[in-house]
């Protein structure tokens, strides 16, 4: 694709017509739950955008953010969408290496001034002048200052980018934190998770590219289409919450019934995240389905947030304040937010909109 | 594992239903068009099925392939549209009720008839006779 073609051509040259692109529409407004209606703006603003170069940036990490993100891709016209954007500089994924790479990654930032969308994964070690993770000499402190500076937008993508993650748990040995302690004056959203779920970057990535701004987020910067419920009201498991019927271990009757897996220590109650909606491995689960608790990987410092086995309601503080507002909120209440959406058109129906 | 069709709510179906009756009134008294994402729905596959099925069959069933098979089918309410769209392994990405005459989705976009017309008057005998000229 040159730099002169827009998505509908680079669509139509490959033999997708504009319904590939509202179908893809469609789905990305319903994953984003904007109004349906609002996928045919989405069609027409995406056929006519161009590519967005991103800059990503790896620094405390395990490299699980991006090995997922890779994963996720599959032949269908999603992945058409992550040919759209130039991915300029990443490490782990580009030939180059050494002076070349350092040179790449100048021309990308300088071609793209102010454009370019800046992706973080890992955290950002401060301690001792941020000495424990440096890239060609250069601590990751100074590099998230000066590549920061210039970006359009910076996409915190991972539990340690977005709040310092597994890096920052106690005693937190190189003074890990996430990006939003240091970057300030840009858009950030956090996009966390251990690993994030793949399809909640592409949302954000079609949003940003269709309409020009990152979607809404909550108060920790996630985008709230995807984190403003939390994992047990989305939960299948949820109505035997409601009946009071628990696994008491991982091999009783209850559980090979299928029965809620918060007395083992499951943080659904308290975690924002998709994973019970979008799944993973293209839809087939996710950790409950497959019969374990979630561990609350989303939520800032999950790691030090107690035993993973040990059960919200054992514990004090936020955790089982949470836990308790979450069991008040009922399946009605997810009913509730109901989305239904209504335009006008013409009433003719010879008349082409 | 416990059946899941617990889940079943008539209540649901009701209100569902009084919902795409409002937006089918909409539709004919004020134009506005509608859409209800059954995806954003807490729907289990029970209540989805019982939805499918107070809605019924009505004459038309489309189906598109484009990035996977699709399928646009008018329920036994006319303007009232059940779309189930699907990715190429499969997987259902989008299930909607849409209130409106045709869906979007059916019309034929007028960039892709510009191609194709090109591609209509390039197909004849007389065109492929032609000499192509000097780039």
């Amino acid at each position: 694709m040159d730099d002169s073609e827009n998505l509908g051509e680079m669509l139509a040259r490959r033999g997708f017509g504009r319904r590939s692109l509202l179908k893809f529409a469609i789905a990305m407004t319903s994953s984003l739950a904007l109004p349906p209606f609002i996928a045919q703006v989405m069609a027409a603003n995406l056929a006519k955008a161009k590519r967005r170069s991103v800059v990503w940036l790896s620094f405390q990490e395990c490299t699980g953010c991006l090995e997922t993100l890779l994963r996720s891709s599959s032949p269908t016209i999603d992945s058409l969408i992550f040919d759209f954007i130039s991915l300029d500089y990443q490490e782990t994924l580009m030939a180059a290496s050494g002076a070349a790479a350092e040179r790449t990654l100048r021309d990308a930032v300088a071609a793209n001034k102010g454009e370019y969308l800046l992706a973080i994964d890992g955290s950002i070690p401060v301690k001792d002048g941020g000495v424990y993770s440096l890239t060609g000499g250069r601590s990751n402190v100074s590099m998230l200052a000066e590549i920061a500076a210039d970006a359009k937008a910076v996409l915190a993508i991972g539990t340690c980018a977005a709040y310092g993650g597994i890096p920052k748990a106690h005693p937190n040995p190189t003074g890990a934190v996430g990006v939003e302690d240091l970057v300030s004056g840009k858009p950030i959203v956090n996009i966390p998770g251990c690993p994030p779920v793949p399809e909640v970057l592409s949302g954000v990535l079609v949003h940003f590219i269709s309409f020009g701004r990152l979607p809404d987020l909550d108060e920790l910067k996630r985008p709230l289409a995807y984190f403003g419920t939390t994992i047990h009201d989305q939960c299948y498991r949820r109505p035997f919450y409601d009946q009071g019927k628990f696994a008491k271990s991982f091999d009783d009757e209850g559980a090979r019934q299928g029965w809620c897996l918060f007395e083992l220590g499951c943080k659904g109650p308290t975690t924002h995240n998709a994973c019970a909606s979008l799944k993973w491995n293209g839809g087939t689960s996710f950790p409950i389905e497959s019969g374990h608790g979630c561990i609350g990987c989303s939520e800032p410092d999950f790691w030090d947030a107690g035993g993973f086995y040990t059960s919200l309601a054992g514990g004090s503080g936020t955790g089982w304040r949470n836990a308790g507002i979450a069991a008040a909120v009922g399946l009605a209440g997810g009913a509730a937010v109901a989305l239904s959406a209504r335009r006008k058109v013409d009433t003719d129906p010879d008349k082409t909109p | 594992m416990t059946d899941l069709n617990f889940l079943a709510d008539d209540g649901l179906v009701d209100a569902l239903t009084i919902e795409i009756a409002d937006l089918l009134r909409r539709l004919i008294n004020e134009g506005e068009q509608g859409a209800v994402d059954l995806l954003g729905l807490p729907l289990s596959p029970s209540c989805v099925a019982a939805l499918e099925q107070r809605l019924g069959q009505g004459e038309i069933t489309a189906v598109l392939d484009a990035a996977g098979r699709s399928e646009i089918r008018e329920t036994g309410f006319p303007g009232v549209w059940w779309t189930r769209h699907s990715d190429e392994k499969g997987r259902v990405v989008a299930m909607l009720i849409e209130v409106t005459f045709v869906p979007d989705i059916l019309r034929a976009n007028i960039d892709d008839m510009a191609l194709g017309c090109e591609r209509l008057t390039g197909s004849t005998h007389v065109a492929r006779s032609q000499p192509r000229s000097a780039a």
